[in-house]
Protein backbone atom coordinates (compact mmCIF):
# COMPACT_ATOMS: atom_id res chain seq x y z
CA UNK A 1 0.00 0.00 0.00
CA UNK A 2 1.53 3.27 -1.04
CA UNK A 3 0.60 6.70 -2.31
CA UNK A 4 2.00 8.18 -5.50
CA UNK A 5 3.03 11.69 -6.58
CA UNK A 6 2.53 12.31 -10.30
CA UNK A 7 3.90 14.81 -12.82
CA UNK A 8 1.51 17.62 -11.93
CA UNK A 9 3.63 18.12 -8.77
CA UNK A 10 5.02 21.70 -8.75
CA UNK A 11 8.00 20.95 -6.48
CA UNK A 12 6.87 23.13 -3.59
CA UNK A 13 8.61 20.92 -1.00
CA UNK A 14 5.67 21.18 1.43
CA UNK A 15 5.14 17.42 1.74
CA UNK A 16 8.75 16.29 1.97
CA UNK A 17 9.55 17.20 5.61
CA UNK A 18 6.16 15.92 6.82
CA UNK A 19 6.56 12.31 5.73
CA UNK A 20 6.96 10.10 8.85
CA UNK A 21 8.63 7.36 6.74
CA UNK A 22 11.00 9.61 4.77
CA UNK A 23 9.53 8.09 1.63
CA UNK A 24 9.37 11.33 -0.37
CA UNK A 25 12.36 12.24 -2.53
CA UNK A 26 13.18 14.58 -5.39
CA UNK A 27 13.45 12.49 -8.52
CA UNK A 28 15.95 14.12 -10.88
CA UNK A 29 14.78 11.74 -13.58
CA UNK A 30 11.10 12.63 -13.26
CA UNK A 31 11.77 16.33 -12.52
CA UNK A 32 9.46 16.29 -9.51
CA UNK A 33 8.98 14.74 -6.08
CA UNK A 34 8.09 11.06 -5.89
CA UNK A 35 7.18 8.54 -3.22
CA UNK A 36 9.24 5.42 -2.63
CA UNK A 37 6.52 2.72 -2.54
CA UNK A 38 8.70 0.46 -0.42
CA UNK A 39 8.87 3.06 2.35
CA UNK A 40 5.39 4.66 2.21
CA UNK A 41 3.07 3.47 4.98
CA UNK A 42 0.21 5.86 4.12
CA UNK A 43 1.04 7.31 7.57
CA UNK A 44 -0.50 4.25 9.21
CA UNK A 45 0.32 4.31 12.92
CA UNK A 46 1.69 7.87 12.76
CA UNK A 47 -1.17 10.13 11.67
CA UNK A 48 -4.87 9.86 11.07
CA UNK A 49 -4.60 11.70 7.72
CA UNK A 50 -1.98 11.06 5.06
CA UNK A 51 0.39 13.99 5.53
CA UNK A 52 1.54 14.63 1.97
CA UNK A 53 -2.02 14.68 0.67
CA UNK A 54 -3.12 16.95 3.54
CA UNK A 55 -0.72 19.78 2.66
CA UNK A 56 -0.39 19.33 -1.12
CA UNK A 57 -1.88 22.44 -2.84
CA UNK A 58 -2.24 20.79 -6.27
CA UNK A 59 -5.45 18.92 -7.02
CA UNK A 60 -4.81 15.52 -8.55
CA UNK A 61 -1.06 15.43 -7.83
CA UNK A 62 -1.26 12.68 -5.20
CA UNK A 63 -2.96 9.34 -5.88
CA UNK A 64 -4.05 6.69 -3.40
CA UNK A 65 -3.08 3.01 -3.65
CA UNK A 66 -5.85 2.48 -6.22
CA UNK A 67 -4.62 5.33 -8.41
CA UNK A 68 -7.47 7.67 -7.45
CA UNK A 69 -6.68 11.37 -6.75
CA UNK A 70 -6.95 12.04 -3.02
CA UNK A 71 -7.67 15.72 -3.77
CA UNK A 72 -9.97 15.69 -6.81
CA UNK A 73 -10.59 18.79 -8.99
CA UNK A 74 -12.32 21.58 -7.08
CA UNK A 75 -11.62 20.08 -3.65
CA UNK A 76 -8.76 22.45 -2.74
CA UNK A 77 -9.33 25.61 -4.74
CA UNK A 78 -13.11 25.59 -4.42
CA UNK A 79 -13.37 26.28 -8.16
CA UNK A 80 -16.14 24.03 -9.59
CA UNK A 81 -14.53 21.93 -12.36
CA UNK A 82 -17.21 23.04 -14.87
CA UNK A 83 -16.40 26.69 -14.18
CA UNK A 84 -12.67 26.03 -14.58
CA UNK A 85 -13.31 24.29 -17.91
CA UNK A 86 -15.45 27.21 -19.10
CA UNK A 87 -12.86 29.79 -18.10
CA UNK A 88 -10.09 27.87 -19.84
CA UNK A 89 -12.21 27.52 -23.00
CA UNK A 90 -12.84 31.28 -22.98
CA UNK A 91 -9.12 31.97 -22.69
CA UNK A 92 -8.31 29.55 -25.51
CA UNK A 93 -10.85 31.22 -27.78
CA UNK A 94 -9.40 34.63 -27.05
CA UNK B 1 -0.51 79.19 0.16
CA UNK B 2 0.99 76.76 2.60
CA UNK B 3 2.84 73.69 1.49
CA UNK B 4 3.06 71.63 4.64
CA UNK B 5 6.16 69.55 5.09
CA UNK B 6 4.38 66.61 6.45
CA UNK B 7 7.39 64.55 7.41
CA UNK B 8 8.47 67.20 9.86
CA UNK B 9 5.12 67.63 11.52
CA UNK B 10 4.18 65.16 14.23
CA UNK B 11 0.47 64.50 13.85
CA UNK B 12 -0.09 65.07 17.56
CA UNK B 13 0.61 68.75 17.11
CA UNK B 14 -2.24 68.91 14.62
CA UNK B 15 -4.70 67.38 17.03
CA UNK B 16 -4.02 63.73 16.31
CA UNK B 17 -5.26 63.51 12.80
CA UNK B 18 -5.93 66.69 10.92
CA UNK B 19 -6.84 66.52 7.29
CA UNK B 20 -3.58 68.32 6.56
CA UNK B 21 -1.31 65.55 7.64
CA UNK B 22 -3.24 62.34 7.92
CA UNK B 23 -3.20 59.86 5.12
CA UNK B 24 -0.35 61.55 3.39
CA UNK B 25 2.52 59.38 2.44
CA UNK B 26 5.14 61.76 3.73
CA UNK B 27 3.37 61.55 7.00
CA UNK B 28 3.60 57.77 7.20
CA UNK B 29 6.57 58.08 9.47
CA UNK B 30 5.46 61.23 11.20
CA UNK B 31 3.74 59.37 14.02
CA UNK B 32 6.75 57.29 14.87
CA UNK B 33 9.36 57.57 17.55
CA UNK B 34 12.84 58.67 16.48
CA UNK B 35 14.09 55.16 17.08
CA UNK B 36 11.63 53.61 14.65
CA UNK B 37 12.15 56.35 12.10
CA UNK B 38 15.87 55.79 12.10
CA UNK B 39 15.23 52.08 11.52
CA UNK B 40 13.05 52.65 8.47
CA UNK B 41 14.40 55.76 6.83
CA UNK B 42 16.46 53.81 4.33
CA UNK B 43 13.91 51.04 3.83
CA UNK B 44 12.20 51.45 0.46
CA UNK B 45 9.16 49.38 1.44
CA UNK B 46 8.44 51.31 4.63
CA UNK B 47 9.39 54.85 3.78
CA UNK B 48 7.85 56.60 0.78
CA UNK B 49 10.76 59.02 0.83
CA UNK B 50 13.33 56.21 0.83
CA UNK B 51 11.72 54.30 -2.00
CA UNK B 52 12.90 56.92 -4.48
CA UNK B 53 16.52 56.18 -3.55
CA UNK B 54 17.03 52.76 -2.03
CA UNK B 55 16.50 49.35 -3.56
CA UNK B 56 15.33 46.01 -2.21
CA UNK B 57 15.55 42.42 -3.27
CA UNK B 58 13.71 39.21 -2.53
CA UNK B 59 15.28 35.77 -2.60
CA UNK B 60 12.95 32.91 -3.45
CA UNK B 61 14.08 30.26 -0.96
CA UNK B 62 10.68 29.38 0.53
CA UNK B 63 8.54 27.26 -1.78
CA UNK B 64 6.21 25.51 0.69
CA UNK B 65 3.01 27.01 2.00
CA UNK B 66 0.75 26.04 4.87
CA UNK B 67 -2.46 27.73 3.71
CA UNK B 68 -4.38 28.38 0.49
CA UNK B 69 -5.51 31.89 -0.40
CA UNK B 70 -8.14 32.49 -3.06
CA UNK B 71 -5.90 35.04 -4.83
CA UNK B 72 -2.98 32.66 -5.19
CA UNK B 73 -2.27 29.82 -7.59
CA UNK B 74 0.71 27.67 -6.62
CA UNK B 75 1.19 26.45 -10.18
CA UNK B 76 2.05 29.84 -11.55
CA UNK B 77 5.42 30.92 -12.90
CA UNK B 78 5.57 33.41 -15.73
CA UNK B 79 8.61 35.59 -16.32
CA UNK B 80 6.37 38.35 -17.68
CA UNK B 81 4.34 38.54 -14.53
CA UNK B 82 5.05 40.83 -11.66
CA UNK B 83 3.00 40.07 -8.60
CA UNK B 84 3.48 38.40 -5.22
CA UNK B 85 3.99 34.66 -5.15
CA UNK B 86 5.47 34.47 -8.64
CA UNK B 87 9.12 33.42 -9.16
CA UNK B 88 11.25 32.02 -11.93
CA UNK B 89 14.06 30.30 -10.09
CA UNK B 90 13.92 28.65 -6.68
CA UNK B 91 17.15 29.12 -4.72
CA UNK B 92 18.92 27.08 -2.04
CA UNK B 93 20.06 29.12 0.99
CA UNK B 94 23.63 28.96 -0.31
CA UNK B 95 22.59 30.34 -3.72
CA UNK B 96 20.47 32.99 -2.02
CA UNK B 97 23.46 34.22 0.00
CA UNK B 98 25.62 34.39 -3.13
CA UNK B 99 22.91 36.22 -5.06
CA UNK B 100 22.35 38.73 -2.25
CA UNK B 101 26.03 39.55 -2.01
CA UNK B 102 26.35 39.85 -5.80
CA UNK B 103 23.42 42.25 -5.96
CA UNK B 104 24.67 44.25 -2.96
CA UNK B 105 28.06 44.68 -4.64
CA UNK B 106 26.56 45.67 -8.01
CA UNK B 107 23.58 47.74 -6.83
CA UNK B 108 25.02 49.54 -3.80
CA UNK B 109 21.73 51.30 -3.07
CA UNK B 110 20.26 47.89 -2.20
CA UNK B 111 19.69 48.07 1.56
CA UNK B 112 17.07 45.43 2.19
CA UNK B 113 16.84 41.69 1.63
CA UNK B 114 13.45 40.12 2.09
CA UNK B 115 12.19 36.58 2.05
CA UNK B 116 8.63 36.59 0.81
CA UNK B 117 8.02 33.25 -0.79
CA UNK B 118 6.97 32.01 -3.25
CA UNK B 119 5.26 30.07 -0.43
CA UNK B 120 5.30 31.16 3.20
CA UNK B 121 8.81 31.81 4.59
CA UNK B 122 7.90 30.47 8.03
CA UNK B 123 6.50 27.27 6.54
CA UNK B 124 10.09 26.69 5.34
CA UNK B 125 11.88 27.48 8.60
CA UNK B 126 15.13 25.66 7.82
CA UNK B 127 15.70 27.27 4.43
CA UNK B 128 14.55 30.71 5.60
CA UNK B 129 16.54 30.79 8.83
CA UNK B 130 19.70 29.37 7.31
CA UNK B 131 19.60 32.21 4.75
CA UNK B 132 19.09 34.79 7.51
CA UNK B 133 21.75 33.26 9.76
CA UNK B 134 24.39 33.35 7.06
CA UNK B 135 23.51 36.83 5.81
CA UNK B 136 23.56 38.40 9.25
CA UNK B 137 27.10 37.02 9.67
CA UNK B 138 28.46 37.53 6.14
CA UNK B 139 26.67 40.72 5.02
CA UNK B 140 25.94 42.63 8.22
CA UNK B 141 25.17 45.90 6.41
CA UNK B 142 22.00 44.50 4.85
CA UNK B 143 18.66 44.79 6.61
CA UNK B 144 16.71 41.55 6.69
CA UNK B 145 12.97 41.24 6.59
CA UNK B 146 10.37 38.58 6.14
CA UNK B 147 6.73 38.47 5.24
CA UNK B 148 4.32 35.79 6.35
CA UNK B 149 0.70 34.73 6.41
CA UNK B 150 1.12 34.42 10.20
CA UNK B 151 0.06 30.81 10.73
CA UNK B 152 3.50 29.68 11.92
CA UNK B 153 4.47 33.07 13.35
CA UNK B 154 4.10 32.51 17.13
CA UNK B 155 6.49 29.54 17.07
CA UNK B 156 9.01 31.52 14.96
CA UNK B 157 9.21 34.76 16.95
CA UNK B 158 12.08 33.58 19.16
CA UNK B 159 14.21 32.54 16.17
CA UNK B 160 13.32 35.74 14.24
CA UNK B 161 14.52 37.88 17.13
CA UNK B 162 17.96 36.22 17.04
CA UNK B 163 18.90 37.54 13.60
CA UNK B 164 19.34 40.95 12.07
CA UNK B 165 15.57 41.05 11.49
CA UNK B 166 13.79 44.07 12.80
CA UNK B 167 11.00 44.14 10.25
CA UNK B 168 8.22 41.60 9.75
CA UNK B 169 5.23 41.90 7.44
CA UNK B 170 2.07 39.92 8.24
CA UNK B 171 -0.69 39.64 5.66
CA UNK B 172 -3.92 40.10 7.61
CA UNK B 173 -7.02 40.24 5.43
CA UNK B 174 -9.62 39.93 8.17
CA UNK B 175 -10.28 39.46 11.87
CA UNK B 176 -13.66 37.76 11.34
CA UNK B 177 -13.54 33.99 10.60
CA UNK B 178 -16.74 34.17 8.52
CA UNK B 179 -15.02 36.62 6.17
CA UNK B 180 -11.83 34.58 6.43
CA UNK B 181 -13.62 31.49 5.12
CA UNK B 182 -14.35 33.43 1.91
CA UNK B 183 -10.64 34.20 1.48
CA UNK B 184 -8.88 31.07 2.80
CA UNK B 185 -10.38 27.74 1.68
CA UNK B 186 -8.04 25.72 3.96
CA UNK B 187 -5.05 25.73 6.26
CA UNK B 188 -2.67 22.92 7.26
CA UNK B 189 -2.59 22.82 11.04
CA UNK B 190 -1.42 20.18 13.53
CA UNK B 191 -1.07 17.55 10.81
CA UNK B 192 -4.53 18.10 9.34
CA UNK B 193 -6.04 20.06 6.49
CA UNK B 194 -8.72 22.25 8.08
CA UNK B 195 -11.28 23.88 5.83
CA UNK B 196 -13.74 26.76 6.10
CA UNK B 197 -14.53 28.91 9.13
CA UNK B 198 -12.68 26.60 11.51
CA UNK B 199 -9.43 26.96 9.59
CA UNK B 200 -9.83 30.71 9.15
CA UNK B 201 -10.42 31.10 12.90
CA UNK B 202 -7.14 29.37 13.76
CA UNK B 203 -5.25 31.44 11.17
CA UNK B 204 -6.67 34.71 12.55
CA UNK B 205 -5.79 33.73 16.13
CA UNK B 206 -2.22 32.88 15.14
CA UNK B 207 -1.82 36.15 13.19
CA UNK B 208 -3.02 38.25 16.12
CA UNK B 209 -0.93 36.33 18.63
CA UNK B 210 2.16 36.64 16.42
CA UNK B 211 1.60 40.38 16.02
CA UNK B 212 1.39 40.85 19.80
CA UNK B 213 4.51 38.74 20.41
CA UNK B 214 6.55 40.68 17.83
CA UNK B 215 5.41 44.02 19.20
CA UNK B 216 6.39 42.89 22.72
CA UNK B 217 9.89 42.11 21.41
CA UNK B 218 10.21 45.51 19.74
CA UNK B 219 10.29 44.05 16.22
CA UNK B 220 8.62 46.37 13.73
CA UNK B 221 5.46 44.95 12.18
CA UNK B 222 3.84 46.10 8.96
CA UNK B 223 0.43 44.67 8.10
CA UNK B 224 -0.51 43.97 4.49
CA UNK B 225 -4.16 43.58 3.52
CA UNK B 226 -5.56 42.62 0.15
CA UNK B 227 -8.67 44.64 -0.65
CA UNK B 228 -11.32 42.33 -2.11
CA UNK B 229 -14.50 44.22 -3.09
CA UNK B 230 -17.62 42.65 -1.62
CA UNK B 231 -15.56 40.36 0.64
CA UNK B 232 -13.43 42.38 3.06
CA UNK B 233 -13.53 45.97 1.75
CA UNK B 234 -15.98 47.15 4.42
CA UNK B 235 -14.11 45.20 7.07
CA UNK B 236 -10.58 46.55 6.56
CA UNK B 237 -11.09 49.81 8.46
CA UNK B 238 -11.78 47.65 11.54
CA UNK B 239 -8.71 45.49 10.79
CA UNK B 240 -6.66 48.69 10.59
CA UNK B 241 -7.88 49.83 14.01
CA UNK B 242 -7.18 46.47 15.67
CA UNK B 243 -3.70 45.93 14.25
CA UNK B 244 -2.70 49.44 15.18
CA UNK B 245 -3.90 48.91 18.75
CA UNK B 246 -1.78 45.76 18.91
CA UNK B 247 1.35 47.60 17.80
CA UNK B 248 1.65 47.41 13.99
CA UNK B 249 3.36 50.59 12.77
CA UNK B 250 2.21 50.63 9.16
CA UNK B 251 -0.80 49.32 7.24
CA UNK B 252 -0.53 48.59 3.55
CA UNK B 253 -3.84 48.06 1.76
CA UNK B 254 -3.19 46.52 -1.64
CA UNK B 255 -5.65 45.94 -4.48
CA UNK B 256 -6.67 42.39 -5.33
CA UNK B 257 -5.07 41.21 -8.57
CA UNK B 258 -7.41 38.69 -10.21
CA UNK B 259 -7.41 37.55 -13.83
CA UNK B 260 -8.85 34.31 -15.17
CA UNK B 261 -5.53 33.43 -16.81
CA UNK B 262 -3.85 33.35 -13.39
CA UNK B 263 -6.00 30.33 -12.57
CA UNK B 264 -6.78 31.62 -9.08
CA UNK B 265 -10.17 31.12 -7.43
CA UNK B 266 -10.96 34.83 -7.62
CA UNK B 267 -9.66 35.10 -11.19
CA UNK B 268 -11.65 32.17 -12.50
CA UNK B 269 -14.80 33.00 -10.55
CA UNK B 270 -14.83 36.55 -11.90
CA UNK B 271 -14.17 38.36 -8.61
CA UNK B 272 -13.11 41.87 -9.56
CA UNK B 273 -10.33 43.92 -8.02
CA UNK B 274 -11.01 47.42 -6.65
CA UNK B 275 -10.91 50.50 -8.87
CA UNK B 276 -8.23 53.13 -8.21
CA UNK B 277 -10.90 55.32 -6.61
CA UNK B 278 -12.19 52.56 -4.32
CA UNK B 279 -8.65 51.79 -3.20
CA UNK B 280 -7.80 55.42 -2.48
CA UNK B 281 -11.08 55.89 -0.64
CA UNK B 282 -10.39 52.90 1.60
CA UNK B 283 -6.80 54.01 2.22
CA UNK B 284 -8.15 57.40 3.23
CA UNK B 285 -10.78 55.91 5.55
CA UNK B 286 -8.15 53.72 7.24
CA UNK B 287 -5.62 56.52 7.54
CA UNK B 288 -7.53 58.12 10.39
CA UNK B 289 -6.47 55.18 12.53
CA UNK B 290 -3.14 54.25 11.07
CA UNK B 291 -0.07 55.17 9.15
CA UNK B 292 -1.03 54.13 5.66
CA UNK B 293 1.32 53.00 2.99
CA UNK B 294 0.57 53.79 -0.62
CA UNK B 295 3.73 53.14 -2.57
CA UNK B 296 3.72 49.32 -2.43
CA UNK B 297 4.38 47.73 -5.83
CA UNK B 298 3.22 44.20 -4.90
CA UNK B 299 6.46 42.82 -6.21
CA UNK B 300 7.42 39.31 -7.18
CA UNK B 301 8.94 36.97 -4.61
CA UNK B 302 12.26 37.27 -6.51
CA UNK B 303 12.25 40.97 -7.42
CA UNK B 304 15.54 42.93 -7.52
CA UNK B 305 16.01 46.70 -7.70
CA UNK B 306 14.17 49.91 -6.85
CA UNK B 307 10.45 49.46 -6.22
CA UNK B 308 8.77 49.49 -9.60
CA UNK B 309 11.74 48.00 -11.41
CA UNK B 310 12.97 44.44 -11.61
CA UNK B 311 16.58 43.72 -12.49
CA UNK B 312 16.28 40.02 -11.64
CA UNK B 313 17.42 39.02 -15.15
CA UNK B 314 20.89 40.48 -14.48
CA UNK B 315 21.33 38.19 -11.49
CA UNK B 316 20.26 34.70 -12.54
CA UNK B 317 22.24 31.88 -10.89
CA UNK B 318 24.30 31.13 -14.01
CA UNK B 319 25.43 34.78 -14.15
CA UNK B 320 26.15 34.92 -10.42
CA UNK B 321 28.32 31.79 -10.44
CA UNK B 322 30.83 33.61 -12.65
CA UNK B 323 30.94 36.82 -10.56
CA UNK B 324 33.84 37.34 -8.18
CA UNK B 325 32.60 39.29 -5.17
CA UNK B 326 34.92 40.94 -2.66
CA UNK B 327 32.28 41.76 -0.08
CA UNK B 328 34.61 43.60 2.30
CA UNK B 329 35.46 46.24 -0.29
CA UNK B 330 31.87 46.27 -1.57
CA UNK B 331 30.73 47.06 1.96
CA UNK B 332 33.08 50.04 2.18
CA UNK B 333 31.83 51.34 -1.15
CA UNK B 334 28.22 50.81 -0.07
CA UNK B 335 28.79 52.76 3.13
CA UNK B 336 30.05 55.82 1.23
CA UNK B 337 27.11 55.67 -1.19
CA UNK B 338 24.52 55.22 1.58
CA UNK B 339 25.92 58.24 3.41
CA UNK B 340 25.75 60.34 0.26
CA UNK B 341 22.14 59.32 -0.33
CA UNK B 342 21.22 60.06 3.29
CA UNK B 343 22.77 63.50 2.92
CA UNK B 344 20.86 64.14 -0.30
CA UNK B 345 17.60 63.05 1.35
CA UNK B 346 18.22 65.29 4.35
CA UNK B 347 19.09 68.32 2.26
CA UNK B 348 15.97 67.83 0.13
CA UNK B 349 13.88 67.56 3.26
CA UNK B 350 15.44 70.77 4.59
CA UNK B 351 14.70 72.49 1.28
CA UNK B 352 11.09 71.44 1.63
CA UNK B 353 10.88 73.02 5.08
CA UNK B 354 12.25 76.25 3.66
CA UNK B 355 9.77 76.18 0.77
CA UNK B 356 6.93 75.55 3.18
CA UNK B 357 7.91 78.57 5.21
CA UNK B 358 7.84 80.79 2.14
CA UNK B 359 4.53 79.33 0.95
CA UNK B 360 2.98 79.90 4.36
CA UNK B 361 3.22 83.64 3.67
CA UNK B 362 0.97 83.40 0.63
CA UNK B 363 -2.83 83.55 0.85
CA UNK B 364 -4.45 80.13 1.00
CA UNK B 365 -6.28 78.94 -2.11
CA UNK B 366 -9.81 77.68 -1.93
CA UNK B 367 -9.72 75.33 -4.89
CA UNK B 368 -10.62 71.71 -5.50
CA UNK B 369 -7.95 68.96 -5.38
CA UNK B 370 -6.35 67.66 -8.59
CA UNK B 371 -4.61 64.37 -9.37
CA UNK B 372 -1.41 64.42 -11.42
CA UNK B 373 0.70 61.60 -12.82
CA UNK B 374 4.51 61.72 -12.56
CA UNK B 375 7.12 59.87 -14.65
CA UNK B 376 10.20 59.24 -12.51
CA UNK B 377 12.97 56.71 -12.24
CA UNK B 378 13.87 57.72 -8.67
CA UNK B 379 15.69 60.38 -6.63
CA UNK B 380 12.36 62.14 -6.05
CA UNK B 381 12.61 64.19 -9.27
CA UNK B 382 10.79 64.21 -12.62
CA UNK B 383 13.36 62.46 -14.76
CA UNK B 384 11.62 60.03 -17.07
CA UNK B 385 10.44 60.23 -20.66
CA UNK B 386 6.68 59.64 -20.95
CA UNK B 387 7.13 56.75 -23.35
CA UNK B 388 9.68 54.99 -21.14
CA UNK B 389 7.55 55.00 -18.00
CA UNK B 390 6.47 51.55 -16.89
CA UNK B 391 4.51 53.17 -14.12
CA UNK B 392 3.39 56.60 -12.97
CA UNK B 393 3.29 57.96 -9.44
CA UNK B 394 0.01 59.68 -8.68
CA UNK B 395 0.05 62.82 -6.51
CA UNK B 396 -2.84 64.90 -5.28
CA UNK B 397 -2.44 68.66 -5.14
CA UNK B 398 -4.84 70.70 -3.04
CA UNK B 399 -4.72 73.89 -0.99
CA UNK B 400 -3.41 71.71 1.86
CA UNK B 401 -0.33 70.70 -0.05
CA UNK B 402 0.89 67.83 -2.18
CA UNK B 403 0.52 64.21 -1.21
CA UNK B 404 1.48 60.93 -2.77
CA UNK B 405 -1.59 58.79 -3.49
CA UNK B 406 -0.60 55.67 -5.42
CA UNK B 407 1.30 54.33 -8.37
CA UNK B 408 -0.21 53.01 -11.56
CA UNK B 409 1.39 50.45 -13.78
CA UNK B 410 1.17 51.04 -17.50
CA UNK B 411 1.67 47.43 -18.54
CA UNK B 412 -1.04 45.99 -16.32
CA UNK B 413 1.21 43.44 -14.58
CA UNK B 414 2.28 41.76 -17.80
CA UNK B 415 4.99 42.64 -20.32
CA UNK B 416 4.35 39.81 -22.76
CA UNK B 417 2.00 41.50 -25.18
CA UNK B 418 2.25 38.93 -28.00
CA UNK B 419 0.41 36.28 -26.08
CA UNK B 420 -1.71 38.31 -23.69
CA UNK B 421 -2.48 41.56 -25.56
CA UNK B 422 -6.06 42.41 -26.30
CA UNK B 423 -5.45 44.58 -29.36
CA UNK B 424 -5.30 47.86 -27.46
CA UNK B 425 -2.03 49.67 -28.14
CA UNK B 426 0.42 50.20 -25.29
CA UNK B 427 -0.11 53.93 -25.60
CA UNK B 428 -3.90 53.63 -25.33
CA UNK B 429 -3.48 51.35 -22.31
CA UNK B 430 -1.11 53.82 -20.71
CA UNK B 431 -3.52 56.69 -21.19
CA UNK B 432 -6.40 54.62 -19.86
CA UNK B 433 -4.34 53.86 -16.74
CA UNK B 434 -4.15 57.61 -16.08
CA UNK B 435 -7.94 58.05 -15.82
CA UNK B 436 -8.86 60.67 -13.24
CA UNK B 437 -5.57 62.56 -13.60
CA UNK B 438 -5.67 66.06 -15.07
CA UNK B 439 -1.97 66.49 -15.84
CA UNK B 440 1.03 64.29 -16.48
CA UNK B 441 4.52 65.56 -15.66
CA UNK B 442 7.51 63.97 -17.37
CA UNK B 443 10.97 64.92 -18.60
CA UNK B 444 9.98 64.68 -22.28
CA UNK B 445 7.07 63.56 -24.38
CA UNK B 446 6.49 62.81 -28.07
CA UNK B 447 3.87 64.36 -30.38
CA UNK B 448 1.62 61.33 -30.66
CA UNK B 449 1.09 60.79 -26.94
CA UNK B 450 0.82 64.58 -26.47
CA UNK B 451 -2.14 64.65 -28.84
CA UNK B 452 -3.86 61.61 -27.39
CA UNK B 453 -3.39 62.85 -23.82
CA UNK B 454 -4.96 66.21 -24.66
CA UNK B 455 -7.89 64.42 -26.29
CA UNK B 456 -8.30 62.40 -23.10
CA UNK B 457 -8.44 65.61 -21.06
CA UNK B 458 -5.00 65.18 -19.49
CA UNK B 459 -2.56 68.06 -19.86
CA UNK B 460 0.95 66.88 -20.80
CA UNK B 461 3.74 68.86 -19.19
CA UNK B 462 7.48 68.53 -19.86
CA UNK B 463 8.49 71.85 -18.34
CA UNK B 464 9.61 70.56 -14.95
CA UNK B 465 12.28 68.05 -15.94
CA UNK B 466 14.73 67.27 -13.11
CA UNK B 467 12.70 69.27 -10.59
CA UNK B 468 11.62 67.79 -7.24
CA UNK B 469 8.21 66.14 -7.66
CA UNK B 470 6.27 67.94 -4.91
CA UNK B 471 7.49 71.38 -5.96
CA UNK B 472 6.66 70.81 -9.61
CA UNK B 473 3.19 69.45 -8.77
CA UNK B 474 2.46 72.50 -6.61
CA UNK B 475 3.74 74.85 -9.34
CA UNK B 476 1.45 73.25 -11.93
CA UNK B 477 -1.45 73.33 -9.48
CA UNK B 478 -0.94 77.04 -8.93
CA UNK B 479 -0.79 77.65 -12.68
CA UNK B 480 -4.08 75.78 -13.06
CA UNK B 481 -5.59 77.86 -10.26
CA UNK B 482 -4.34 81.11 -11.80
CA UNK B 483 -5.75 80.10 -15.19
CA UNK B 484 -9.14 79.63 -13.60
CA UNK B 485 -9.18 75.90 -14.40
CA UNK B 486 -9.98 74.93 -10.84
CA UNK B 487 -13.18 76.94 -10.75
CA UNK B 488 -14.61 74.39 -13.14
CA UNK B 489 -15.72 71.00 -11.90
CA UNK B 490 -13.36 68.06 -12.34
CA UNK B 491 -13.60 66.51 -15.83
CA UNK B 492 -15.31 63.30 -14.68
CA UNK B 493 -18.05 65.31 -12.96
CA UNK B 494 -18.62 67.23 -16.20
CA UNK B 495 -19.08 63.97 -18.02
CA UNK B 496 -21.48 62.68 -15.42
CA UNK B 497 -23.75 65.68 -15.79
CA UNK B 498 -23.42 66.01 -19.55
Amino acid sequence: MALQIIESCVNCYACEPLCPSKAIYMSEKAGHFRINPKKCTECEGDFKDTQCASICPIEGAILDALGVPINPPGSLTGIPPERMAEAMAELQAH
Amino acid sequence: MELPVLNETPAASAGGCSSHSCGTSDDQLGHLSDEIRSKVENHPCYSEDAHHYFARMHVAVAPACNIQCHYCNRKYDCSNESRPGVVSELLTPDQAVKKTMAVAANIPQMTVLGIAGPGDPLANPERTFETFRRLSAEAPDIKLCVSTNGLALPESVEELSKHNIDHVTITINCVDPEIGAQIYPWIFWENKRIKGVKGAKILIEQQQKGLEMLAAKGILVKVNSVMIPGVNDKHLAEVSKIVKAKGAFLHNVMPLIAEAEHGTFYGVMGQRGPTQDELMELQDSCSGDMNMMRHCRQCRADAVGLLGEDRGDEFTMDKIESMEIDYQSAMEKRKVIHEAIAEEMHSKRAAKVEKAASHAEEPKLNTRPVLMAIATSGQGVINMHFGHAKEFLIYEASPNGVRFMSHRKTDLYCGGDDTCGDGESVLQQTIRSLAGCEAVLCSKIGYEPWDLLEKAGIVPNGEHAMEPIEEAVMAVYKEMAAAGKLDEAAPQEERATA
